[in-house]
């Protein structure tokens, strides 16, 4: 029971990891309808900052707010500069666009910081309980922690505020917000740039917990997930991207426990199980029937 | 064409037909991918397969005039094939030793062969770790650049993508990146691999480690799912039987990714007294870090390519005493410093390459190789590529080579395939930063083959 | 220009191209032919994503599990059974074909986004599959092919196959594949079929009334993508000698068609092959080529000599070539020349 209630944690800690990047994607999503591939690696570029000023001596969370700054101005920038000039463009456009940058930002990160591991240290004493045998680890709790709380500012900010009812507004129907008085482009780019802040702390936070060191590929080992994550949950629902990250992680680690049959292929079930709520509910489960962009 | 309606007729029996062939081709495939290789004609590893002329090397079935390719005036080209760009770019560091070695002796005179000095021009292309690429650049490399040889190509499978146009072409593949057993193949006699520890012996010091300190030890293992992982299983499993050890429970991860946590969750569970970890790259401290959070503490085994300072470092407090074994000085020891061979190395990495660090064994390891290179171009009777290539196959106690430990001696035989048989047990120390020996040094020479898995070994 | 004037300037410049193809592994040394194979090989399953992505609508960043499968059926019966080439190419697009619709099905209910991921967890997936069952070459996953293997059949004429230029056969191979699936591709975008794809595509409901079946067109259009993904993947085995599959390649490659359909020209039939040759060249010049003319003196330079740089500048280069051309190379000339025709009619 309690190697049960173990790997539950496990699952738990890393589906909150996937959660937490799906919910930059569902951000995107929701306010420009694009599947932006480059989320990742924006995050990653962030986390590097994150390395490069605790290299400096800077305080972990002194850090990580100062790359969340940056990545902001830089999430708009990407907005105004990379997406703006294709955004009438067939989606598909996009979607190479947002390509591009993948292959773009992984590689500049490399260049600018150096191709070998970094240490990122944790932002919090890592400390591990054994309480009845059970497992639980600080990690855990603070990446569950700030899912949470990712969750609340974003309902907040998006349902509960005039910035969000904009937002909102510009991502259904951009011609009538324009009518509005809505600066359309204004409320875009604060879309990238909230997503590529909380990319940053996402990264921060996720990479010391659930990776023993910072590299080129710690995202992309996240993003596949964080991905089927969105599509199992819908692709514009932030509970649909939480719930979607929780089921991922949970049943790749009790698979791993439990079926020893597909322990190299561990993968085969939770995309099994994406396969299997799209064909029931097209849209993922708490996803809004109207998604058919791209 | 009526597409609104399709005639059952016509949709169904190609699509029956289809679907038979498929069943068909995939028992096919499926029963003929691993058994069909029992069809060797010579016996891998132990086994030799000599020329007429008494020799390693046959160059009976080569293209005439390939044997002096590569030597234009005093210069020999060679060339290389790793990642340095992509998600394994990290490797490029092997790069950057190389490269000094081979700058330092080109600048001290160059290599001596049959008498003459040349110097050594080393051309790199970037694989990104994809077999594929390795295959084109290295096709460029023998039709265009027109090398000498291959040397120190990074990874097992690209080594394995190559293996068949470096033995039909003649062209020497030279001190192979990789400690897999897959270069004890008696097919392939252009091929060599490089110092590091074949993966089984890594097992054998171990066990017998173990036996000593507790020889009735019960062992978890974690390996990758592929040729690696298995290397690491099978020798453990040859090496204990007939002991009093036992192993108790075996996971596997994907060695694309290193999430292990769940793994050893599972492993910790059965409190064994030894814990194998038969991965790579960040997998290995991911493995230390999910060990040391569930609180078991067993006598720890890590592979031999997780031995760097980023690597136990990442492993924090969790690296604390994890035992493992090195073909090498570590750079990162104090202790070394003094060592003239270890002072070579420093000055010269920092004049060439000033942007590496000098501490990552995975430079030292690129030095080494380059000097180990050098070496068996100086031993060579003649600057021919059968003439090197039988050098390095019939070597004869490579000593004092780049960063080799004292007392080592690396040598091949018609009946050894395999160079880096001498080698020292280490443990690591944190409170210290750095790994001390565990007893003297091993020498496990002539004894890879019988620990090899066959299907790896002759596949 | 008249329409049959336009007819003859098409038809000498098809003879042309292809006259130019032909002769070109007798004029180019095996890392040219290689390169040119890899554009072609590319632009054949770019073809085939074109149909269900261009014509059709349908979005999959999973086409490389497809090109593997057609690599490791052709692969895996030469090597393991001894087949020659040309047979294995007769069970791998079936066999690809048939994988395309049992994946086109579910691809019925999932749309657009949706499906763009399930397709990628089919590309994350298909290395995984052949971890786990197949163990060929040194008894990994790789399936490398014995020289012998390679050297084509008696009845070749032996000026195509010199000892040593195995590419030219393979290269041979890959162009007969082209031709092959080019003309069955103009075929079919002309025929009924190729209409009902865009008007699936324009309006499904629209299309659903006309009475076109839109569950067969679109099952069929992703067999068909992946029946030409399938040939491409065969026709990379004598290319690169061997079959393999990682994730990080699988995903690669799958992303090399979709950037080949879109900066060759989306819906056109010519585009993908333009974008497949794109791809391949620029690719090469920019980590083969450009580091050779840049002195890696001052920060500009050492950036863009180093190694590590090439994804960038490839991935920079993408973005500002579809900035340009968002239609494509071939839209996007087709647009120019149109615009041009249009003020010259409207002078006189």
């Amino acid at each position: 029971m309690s190697l049960f209630l173990t790997q539950l944690m496990n699952g738990i800690g890393n589906g909150a990891v996937y959660a937490s990047l799906a919910l930059a994607l569902v951000l995107i999503f929701r306010t420009t309808g694009i599947l932006n591939f480059a989320q990742g690696e924006m995050a990653l570029y962030s986390t590097y900052l994150v390395w490069f000023f605790t290299d400096r001596n800077f305080p972990v969370w002194i850090a990580i707010l100062l790359a969340m700054a940056i990545s902001f101005v830089g999430g708009a920038l990407i907005e105004r500069v990379v997406i703006r000039p294709v955004e009438k463009a067939s989606p598909l456009v996009l979607v190479i666009v947002t390509i591009g940058m993948f292959l773009a930002i992984n590689s500049i990160t490399q260049v600018q910081f150096g191709s070998d591991a970094k240490q990122l240290p944790r932002a919090y004493p890592g400390k591990t309980w054994l309480p009845g045998n059970v497992q639980i680890s600080a990690d855990t709790l603070v990446l569950v922690g700030v899912l949470v709380l990712e969750c609340v500012v974003l309902y907040l900010i998006l349902q509960r505020t005039k910035l969000g009812l904009a937002v909102r507004a510009v991502a259904s129907n951009p011609e009538s917000s324009s009518l509005l008085g809505i600066p359309v482009g204004t409320m875009l780019m604060l879309g990238w740039a909230f997503a590529a802040a909380l990319g940053a702390l996402a990264g921060a936070l996720a990479v010391p917990a659930s990776q023993p060191a910072l590299s080129a590929a710690s995202m992309q080992s996240i993003l596949v997930f964080s991905f089927a994550a969105a599509a199992l949950g819908g692709f514009d629902s932030t509970l649909g991207a939480v719930v979607g990250g929780l089921i991922v992680g949970v049943t790749q680690s009790l698979t791993t426990q439990y079926i020893h049959a597909l322990s190299d292929i561990v993968l085969v079930v939770p995309l099994g199980l994406i396969l299997l709520v799209l064909l029931i509910r097209p849209s993922g489960l708490f996803g809004s029937r109207r998604v058919e962009r791209v | 064409m009526n597409l609104s309606r399709p005639s059952r007729r016509r949709g169904s029996n190609p699509l029956r037909l289809v679907t038979l062939l498929l069943v068909a081709v995939i028992i096919a495939a499926a029963c003929g991918s691993s058994r069909k290789s029992s069809t060797t004609t010579s016996g891998g590893g132990g086994g030799s397969t000599t020329a007429p002329s008494g020799k390693v090397i046959d160059t009976s079935a080569c293209p005439a005039g390939s044997d002096t390719v590569g030597v234009t005036g005093n210069t020999i080209t060679i060339g290389t094939s790793l990642p340095e760009s992509g998600l394994y770019a990290a490797f490029s560091a092997i790069l950057k030793g190389e490269k000094s070695y081979f700058d330092y002796l080109n600048a001290s005179g160059g290599v001596e062969v049959a008498g003459k000095k040349y110097q050594i021009k080393l051309v790199d292309k970037d694989d990104q770790y994809n077999a594929s690429q390795t295959v084109t650049n290295v096709q460029s490399l023998i039709d265009d650049t027109k090398v000498f040889a291959l040397f120190n190509v990074v990874g097992t499978k690209n080594n394995l993508a190559i293996r068949n146009t470096v033995n039909t072409r003649c062209v020497p593949d030279m001190l192979i990146a990789s400690g897999a057993v897959q270069w004890g193949n008696t097919k392939y006699p252009w091929m060599l691999g490089s110092e590091l520890v074949p993966y089984p012996l890594e097992m054998r010091a171990f066990v017998d480690y173990l036996k000593a300190k507790k020889p009735n030890a019960t062992i978890a293992l974690l390996k990758a799912a592929d040729d690696f992982g298995q290397s690491y299983e099978e020798a453990l499993k040859t090496m204990i039987a007939g002991t009093s050890l036992k192993i108790l429970q075996t996971q596997s991860y994907d060695p694309e990714g290193s999430n292990v946590q769940s793994q050893v969750t599972s492993l910790a569970a059965t409190k064994a007294d030894a814990f194998v970890i038969g991965a790579t790259l960040l997998a290995c401290p991911a493995a230390l870090n999910a060990e040391g959070a569930a609180g078991w503490h067993p006598i720890t085994y890590m592979s031999g390519t997780c031995v760097s300072k980023l690597l136990l470092g990442a492993g924090h407090q969790n690296s604390d005493k994890v035992i493992s074994v090195t073909p090498l000085l570590d750079p990162a020891d104090p202790n070394n410093a003094s060592n003239p061979a270890m002072q070579l190395y420093m000055t010269n990495v920092k004049r060439y390459q000033p942007t590496a660090d000098t501490a990552d064994g995975i430079v030292a390891y690129g030095w080494s190789t380059a000097a180990l290179f050098a070496e068996i171009l100086h031993r060579s009777p003649a600057l021919t590529r059968s003439a090197v290539m039988e050098t390095a196959r019939t070597l004869d106690g490579a000593t004092g080579v780049g960063l080799q430990l004292s007392g080592s001696s690396w040598s091949t035989s018609a009946k050894d395939w395999f160079l880096g048989e001498d080698f020292q047990l280490i443990q690591y120390s944190v409170s210290q930063g750095h790994t001390n020996p565990i007893g003297s040094l091993i020498d496990d020479s002539g004894k890879t083959a019988a620990l090899s898995p066959t299907s790896l070994l002759n596949g | 220009m008249s329409r049959t004037q336009r007819t003859i300037v098409g038809l000498v410049c098809s003879v042309v191209v292809v006259a130019f193809l032909a002769a070109l592994p007798h004029h180019y040394g095996r890392t040219n032919t290689v390169l040119w194979a890899q554009a072609l090989y590319i632009g054949v399953a770019a073809m085939g994503l074109n149909l269900l992505t261009g014509y059709n609508g349908q979005v999959s960043i999973g086409h490389g599990a497809f090109f593997g499968l057609g690599a490791y059926t052709t692969a895996l019966l030469m090597q393991q059974h001894g087949w020659q080439f040309i047979p294995t190419l007769l069970v791998a697009a079936p066999m690809c074909f048939a994988v395309g619709v049992a994946v086109g099905f579910p691809a019925l209910r999932v749309k657009g986004l949706y499906l763009a991921l399930v397709t990628l967890g089919l590309a994350v997936l298909f290395p995984d599959l052949t971890k786990h069952y197949v163990h060929v070459t040194g008894g990994t996953n790789l399936v490398s092919l014995d020289t012998q293997r390679l050297t084509p059949p008696a009845w070749v004429p032996t000026s195509v196959s010199a000892i040593g230029r195995d590419d030219q056969w393979a290269y041979y191979v890959t162009f007969g594949c082209t031709l092959l699936l080019f003309a069955g591709l103009v075929a079919l975008v002309r025929s009924r079929f190729g209409r009902a794809l865009v008007a699936v595509r324009d309006h499904e409901a629209a299309a659903q009334t006309a009475g076109i079946n839109v569950a067969f067109v679109k099952v069929l259009a992703f067999a068909l993508s992946a029946l030409y993904a399938g040939v491409a993947g065969s026709c990379s085995v004598l290319i690169l000698t061997q079959a393999s599959a990682d994730k990080v390649q699988t995903f690669q490659i799958s992303i090399e068609f979709l950037v080949a359909v879109v900066i060759g020209g989306t819906a056109t039939v010519l585009g993908p092959l333009v974008g497949g040759a794109l791809v391949v060249f620029v690719q090469h010049a920019i980590s083969a080529t450009l580091p050779k003319h840049v002195s890696s003196t001052g920060t500009v330079g050492r950036v863009i000599a180093n190694p590590a740089s090439s994804p960038a500048i490839f991935g920079i280069l993408l973005i500002l070539f579809v900035f340009v051309l968002p239609d494509g190379l071939v839209g996007g000339v087709r647009r120019l020349w149109g615009s041009g025709r249009q003020r010259l009619l409207t002078r006189h």
